[in-house]
């Protein structure tokens, strides 16, 4: 019993501590993969993840940890868990990519998913535009190249 | 720990990022510019895969490197490990008198208001939301419709005609519906030209066409174990697995149209003013039942093709408004539900004008690829 109560601390790219339980800090797979390998230390740094993303991070993991806890009921469970994902990822873009990078990093894999899931969603009717101003993208084609572009794919530019 | 090498390549970046936005001050964007996505390729990758094929076009025109990525191997590696495969709708156009057929593919226009929920659709009657992309990929040579055949995610372009002189041939060409691009295959052992192909599990039957054959081939269709093949006025079926040939009767051919057919779950469908298909047990042409709110067309504009299970039907209407110059490229995805032995219904899911062509231009061919 003493094994799931232990608490962990994981410190954020500013220094500040944020105590887990172990069972929460092991959702994060890269931490899971430290504990494995013999790293006994009470508190591991996540230098790459600051304090508002990694708060995040541990909320969802947190949660869906509890989630997995209980037993029975599970289809209500489930659903809620899915209410609680939708909620949970519904922020603005430049959260989000640093949602997923930090998933990434940290190897949460349902995070991840949902999190590249709803990019996927946001970007899919929007206009060549549109998906550079969010991405931050130049476009790479040259004033030739795009007017090729453009003529032989008007539908997509239309106001 | 990150490598000293890192270290400089990130601080390289962040100056450059600084040039960058320097320089966009002064000067329009350069071709050597290298985007500054917020998320790296692979991750882009990561979220492309989670979408529809019918969105690809869109994004490729956001930038050249969305456009590599969207063709690369990697990305259909990701859509095959989270099971993402679907069919992908061709268009093959052509425009006289150029040989040189276009390529579109369906796709989905960028519109924020539109959504998947059939009420919204049938609100917005006026727009489906589809249209087709002009897919640039190098090109196919020409085409001839019966000498196309998809298995899997390739297209099949087979043997001639190959130039004015009408000339046989016994070249195949294949498209990698992942990347759009045509490749050299493996050449048949005889020239044809103007030959039949059908697909039987997964393998491309091709007849008639060649120099010693007697009679020409009209059309052929793989279907109940059995490839049939019809040419002047006779019908013979191949039936692989036993390597036996046998007739069939004349009651398949009539009616059947050389042109707008398809084999869809196991079952042929043609149009011939109606939509029909072919009952094996007892020998006959059945009615599609329950097709409804589509226009007549003639027969002979009809193309049909087997689009992950349901079918797509393209059709062509010269345009008035632009003094009969041009004209209209139309489609409509029924899906398909067998009730019983003598029973096949087909509902209307959406039909839709694609795109305006000039007059010249005509759907030689539709058909469908997995990926």
């Amino acid at each position: 019993m003493s094994e799931s109560n232990k608490k962990i601390s994981l410190i954020s790219s500013e220094g500040e501590a944020f105590e887990v339980s172990e069972a929460v800090a092991r959702e994060f797979e890269i931490v899971a993969h430290m504990l494995e390998d013999g790293c006994s230390g009470s508190s591991i740094p996540i230098t790459t993840v600051d304090s508002n993303i990694l708060g995040k991070v541990i909320e969802y993991c947190t949660k869906h940890v509890e989630v997995g806890n209980v037993e029975g009921n599970s289809e209500k469970a489930e659903k809620d868990l899915e209410e609680f994902d939708k909620r949970f990822i519904a922020v603005e873009m430049n959260t989000l990519f640093s949602l997923i990078l930090a998933a990434n990093y940290l190897n949460v894999k349902g995070l991840l998913n949902i999190g590249c899931q709803k990019v996927a969603d946001t970007i899919k009717d929007m206009k060549p535009e549109e998906v550079r101003s969010i991405f931050n993208i130049e476009n790479d084609y040259t004033p030739a190249e795009e007017e090729v572009v453009r003529k032989e794919n008007e539908w997509a530019f239309q106001p | 720990m990150s490598s000293p090498e890192e270290k400089k390549k990130r601080k390289r970046m962040s100056t450059t990022k600084k040039k960058k936005l320097l320089q966009s001050l002064v000067l329009p964007p350069t071709p050597q510019s290298t985007p500054n996505p917020s998320l790296p390729d692979d991750l882009l990758l990561s979220c492309f895969s989670r979408l529809s094929r019918l969105y690809y076009p869109t994004l490729s025109l956001v930038s050249k490197t969305f456009q590599s990525l969207l063709a690369s191997p990697e990305l259909y590696k990701t859509r095959s490990s989270l099971g993402r495969t679907e069919s992908c709708l061709y268009v093959c156009l052509k425009s006289h008198p150029d040989p040189i057929p276009r390529w579109y593919t369906l796709c989905r226009k960028p519109d924020k208001t539109l959504t998947t929920n059939e009420d919204t659709m049938k609100l917005k009657k006026k727009s489906s939301g589809y249209v087709l992309a002009k897919i640039p990929t190098s090109h196919s040579g020409p085409v001839h419709w019966s000498g196309l055949a998809t298995v899997g995610s390739d297209i099949y372009n087979i043997g001639g005609p190959i130039n004015d002189d009408k000339d046989p041939s016994s070249r195949v060409l294949i498209m990698d519906s992942r990347s759009n691009r045509w490749r050299e295959g493996p050449s048949m052992l005889v020239k044809r030209r103007y030959p039949v192909t059908s697909v039987l599990d997964g393998k491309i039957y091709v007849a008639g066409g060649c120099k010693d054959c007697s009679s020409s081939s009209d059309k052929s269709a793989g279907f109940d174990g059995k490839v049939y093949i019809f040419g002047g006025g006779n019908g013979l079926a191949y039936k692989p697995r036993e390597g036996r040939w046998e007739r069939v009767g004349w009651e398949m051919d009539t009616s059947w149209p050389w042109y707008s057919y398809a084999v869809i779950d196991n079952v042929l469908y043609q149009y011939n003013g109606g939509f029909k298909w072919y009952d094996t047990k007892v020998g006959l042409w059945r009615g599609l039942k329950g097709v409804k709110g589509l226009p007549k067309f003639p027969r002979y504009i009809a193309r049909l093709a087997d689009y992950g299970g349901k079918m797509a039907v393209f059709w062509e209407r010269v345009l008035a408004s632009t003094g009969f110059k041009d004209k209209m490229i139309l489609c409509a995805v029924i899906a398909l539900e067998r009730r019983n032995s003598e029973e096949i219904w087909g509902k209307v899911e959406w039909h839709d004008t694609l795109l305006t062509v000039s007059k010249s231009c005509r759907v030689d061919y539709a058909l469908a690829t997995t990926v």
